[in-house]
């Protein structure tokens, strides 16, 4: 069974609907991506696995249970950790202390130490800035802050909502080659991107999403070279 | 030609109005000031009575602007209520104060009816601060608009008359044990001890309260949740717990500010959380609202401008007893910096939030 299923949601906000109808399924140990152009419903797609949102129809399943109860936090707990679209990290906190939020859950203080090591070996800028408020990072270095703060939570899966937005081509570069070693180490990663070409580039599975539905799905080198695709996004 | 006219157009009438009030608050302090200096009808002595005064009552009101502060902070709600919260640990502590005065425990023992004092006081006020969050704020958390506030005054009067109809509407005097009436000389000039008691407790209990806000991970916490709600629940941060804890750090503020007031006035009554809770209200904004050092800040500065203020700035001038305008000068204070620096002193821009 998939480590996470989403089943038929269907999301409003107001009188809108977000999400008419999604199904995924992500398979653990996987990178999966879910690509599609501006306000077709990723997003949102990715709050409502999150709890930011309840769908009105429909479920999500993950490691077993239904998470329709849940608020945010819980989810987060219970080690489906999103890392959200603009990074949003906390700017008046330091570097430190955003891992340190990003642990919150965690209560064993010698794995939190081992915790915060293991991500300053994979972002070794991180360490000379941990004492430095966020706010005054690079997007690259936020970036990395983002993806830290979330892995300190020990995700089984990371929901990654754009984080090549509004990053250098080689910042990007490394953002992906981020996301394949943290997937090496483990982790289910469920991939939000608009850049098409490089998400599926890495995914083993991937869906199309169009103005709230699936449109297509398949593995990632399929839809590559799927001529719809092709078109659509990769120009 | 039709340049000038555009420059000219630039300064509208209200640019020109408040230039004046600029003007003219300037040259009344400055013309004030020197006067009074010139005349030195006031002894150093007097003069440091009003220093010391300022910093007693600068010390409460960051005290209690605390509170608003950290609550404005959290949920940007400003907790209107957050004056009477003051007003029932004041009340707290003058039922356990009175009680410690008829068993005599109040003259012999000052330490520990001191203690018992604040513990009644800030359990009491505590209680009824997360009560509050609970009862009346946590349903209006996701409703936009006026609502929350109006809300908030709703508490506030729902406070006050409920202490009124318990405890009535007199004015019950506070015990005053002879060992607070007392004074230390320092170099030839008398300082009153209450103020000593008053200052020194308050920077002790806001020093704990910093070090809670920066070093402990709940109040970590409370600063993410301050500065992005959803981002800190998607980390697993439970944004109830770290609103109730937020209400508890201000409802220990506000008790012990409550029995500090109500010992240096000698009095409790149902609506005397009015005053001190507007002012420390102004002292938060004062200090640009959300800003913890700028809550403190903006208190004593406060507390100094309405004690030394009004003799220092009015007295030259020739208006005679002064000191009762201490309140016209607070909030003109307060008027002032809402035109011309609406953030506060240490306060930012709205604007750069997210990077």
């Amino acid at each position: 069974m998939a480590l996470l299923e989403i089943d038929d949601i269907h999301v409003f906000y107001d009188k809108i609907e977000a999400l008419k109808g999604v199904s995924m399924s992500v398979e653990e140990g996987r990178i999966v991506t879910l690509v599609g152009g501006n306000g077709a419903g990723k997003s949102t797609t990715l709050r409502a696995v999150s709890g930011l949102l309840h769908p009105r129809q429909g479920a999500i399943r993950y490691a077993g249970e239904t998470l329709g109860q849940y608020g945010a936090h819980e989810i987060a707990a219970m080690g489906l950790v999103q890392v959200p679209e603009g990074r949003r990290i906390f700017g008046r906190l330091t570097v430190n202390e955003n891992l340190e939020m990003g642990a919150f859950t965690q209560k064993n203080r010698q794995q939190i130490a081992e915790d915060r090591e293991r991500m300053l070996t994979l972002f070794p800028r991180l360490r000379e800035r941990l004492r430095q408020v966020a706010g005054t990072l690079s997007g690259g270095e936020q970036q990395m802050v983002a993806t830290a703060r979330a892995m300190m939570a020990r995700p089984r899966a990371l929901l990654m909502d754009e984080p090549s937005m509004g990053l250098s081509p080689m910042m990007v570069e490394q953002v992906f080659e981020t996301i394949r070693t943290i997937n090496a180490q483990g982790v289910t990663v469920l991939l939000v991107e608009q850049n098409a070409l490089l998400a599926l580039s890495i995914a083993d599975t991937g869906y199309v999403m169009e103005s709230g539905r699936i449109v297509l799905s398949g593995s990632g080198p399929e839809l590559l070279d799927d001529e719809r695709v092709r078109r659509a996004y990769l120009g | 030609m039709s340049a000038t006219t555009l420059t000219l157009r630039r300064f509208n009438a209200v640019d020109v109005i408040l230039w004046l009030l600029r003007i003219g608050v300037l040259l009344i302090v400055v013309i004030g000031t020197l006067a009074t200096l010139i005349k030195a009808r006031y002894t150093i002595a007097q003069w440091l009575d009003f220093v010391m005064f300022g910093l007693t009552i600068g010390s409460i009101y960051a005290q209690i602007a605390l509170g608003y502060t950290m609550v404005y902070g959290v949920l940007r709600l400003i907790n209107f209520a957050h004056g009477d919260i003051v007003m029932t640990g004041a009340f707290a502590g003058y039922f356990a104060a009175a009680g410690f005065d008829r068993s005599g425990l109040l003259e012999s023992r000052p330490v520990l009816a001191m203690a018992g004092i604040l513990l009644v006081a800030v359990l009491t006020s505590t209680c009824i601060a997360v009560l509050t969050e609970r009862i009346a704020y946590r349903p209006f958390r996701r409703v936009q608009g006026l609502a929350p506030l109006i809300c908030a005054i709703g508490v506030s009067f729902f406070l006050e008359q409920t202490f009124r109809g318990l405890f009535g509407s007199s004015v019950k005097s506070y015990p005053d044990p002879s060992w607070l009436r007392a004074a230390f000389v320092v170099f030839g000039f008398r300082i009153p001890r209450v103020d000593v008691l008053v200052i020194g407790l308050a920077l002790v209990f806001m020093a704990l309260l910093y070090m809670v806000v920066q070093r402990t991970r709940m109040g970590t916490a409370m600063r993410a949740v301050a500065e992005d709600a959803e981002a800190a629940a998607l980390m697993g941060i439970d944004v109830n717990r770290v609103i109730v804890f937020t209400f508890m750090l201000g409802g220990v503020m506000a008790g012990i500010a409550g029995v500090f007031y109500a010992f240096l006035y000698k009095q409790v009554y149902f609506f005397m959380g009015f005053t001190p809770g507007i002012k420390a209200f102004g002292a938060a904004v004062l200090g640009g609202i959300g800003s913890i050092p700028g809550a403190m800040l903006g208190g004593f500065f406060l507390g100094m401008v309405e004690s030394v203020g009004p003799t220092l700035f009015l007295d030259g001038i020739g208006i005679p007893a002064p000191y009762q305008l201490r309140d016209l000068i607070a909030f003109t204070l307060l008027i002032m910096v809402l035109i011309f620096r609406p953030q506060g002193i240490l306060g930012e821009r709205m604007a750069r939030k997210r990077a």
